[in-house]
């Protein structure tokens, strides 16, 4: 039971942190897009890896999921 | 067996014992190597076909790499490793979606199983190291204790987190995609898996794309001016 519900926690806490991130890299690279189409190209590249490395930190929290669900079974 | 833990070898090659991963990488090499052998069996000057097609992939990535790493010799030295990279990655990351594949006992994609992104991720932090190395030649050590000696153990944790991270992120994204499709295909065999799948088809190319750049952003970082 317990197991069960770390399982949920971590990858949901992991989730909404990731989120707000992703919320906050993208909006800005939208704005930066908007404001100077012209940098279109670079920004959605660096906007790409940073997403990466905010997506990473949610990826733990899914790990951690998987590792706690593989105990329960 | 959940995390994808090697669950039977096929047979050994001498001490080596060979799983049902090895021989996808084997396939996966095979299908590449073909196509590049066909590609370049009948090379004319005005490219045509196949040839034509390699041709503009490699001149792409040569002027990106050029572009994201400012020197253009380190850039040309390593651009056909990170290359390799990509095409191997995406294969890997789109061999799970080929229909019917869930039917085949023992098979998944390669990058779904962490000691393969692990392999990938030794080999771009061992490709960093001498990189950095043969540019600046001793000079290398001192990015170690950039921008003062206190942030040493600081540098040296970093270099150790760069495989680390580039491992998980590679392993945990395919890995977690291929569990949510094999869920939605458990709970609703057609149609609404395809949605998902769809979904993951840009999720494994743009994986190939970031474990690409953030090799080439580390073999830049290694080898550019102090950072």
């Amino acid at each position: 039971m317990a197991v069960a519900l770390g399982a949920g926690l971590a990858v949901s806490i992991a989730g909404i942190g990731g989120g707000i991130g992703m919320g906050l890299a993208g909006g800005k690279a939208f704005e930066a897009i908007a404001r100077q189409p012209e940098v279109g190209g670079d920004v959605r590249t660096l906007l790409f890896v940073t997403l990466a490395f905010i997506e990473t930190l949610s990826i733990y929290g899914l790990l951690i999921a998987f590792m706690l669900v593989g105990k329960i079974s | 067996m959940i995390f994808g833990m090697l669950d039977g070898d096929l047979f050994s090659l001498g001490p080596i014992l060979v799983d049902h991963l090895v021989v996808t990488e084997w396939v996966i090499i095979a299908i590449l190597g073909i196509i590049a052998f066909m590609a370049t069996r009948n090379m004319q000057v005005v490219p045509r076909g196949l040839q034509n097609a390699f041709e503009a992939i490699i001149v792409w990535t040569y002027d990106f790499f050029t572009q994201l790493m400012d020197k253009e010799h380190v850039a040309k030295k390593w651009a056909p490793l990170l290359s390799c990279f990509f095409l191997f990655i995406i294969i890997s990351n789109y061999s799970g979606l080929i229909p019917g594949a869930g039917n085949i006992s023992g098979f998944q994609p390669p990058t779904s199983n962490w000691n393969v992104t692990m392999t990938l991720a030794l080999i771009t932090f061992f490709s960093v190291h001498v990189a950095g190395f043969s540019e600046k030649k001793l000079g290398y050590f001192g990015n170690f204790v950039s921008p003062s000696p206190l942030m040493l153990p600081l540098n040296i944790i970093e270099e150790i987190a760069h495989p680390l991270s580039l491992t998980v992120r590679l392993f945990g994204n395919i890995f977690g995609e291929e569990m949510v499709i094999a869920f939605l295909l458990f709970l609703a065999p057609f149609i609404v898996p395809s949605l998902i799948m769809g979904l993951s088809l840009l999720l494994g190319g743009i994986q190939a794309i970031v474990f690409t750049i953030l090799s080439a952003s580390y073999i830049a970082a290694a080898t550019g001016e102090s950072h």
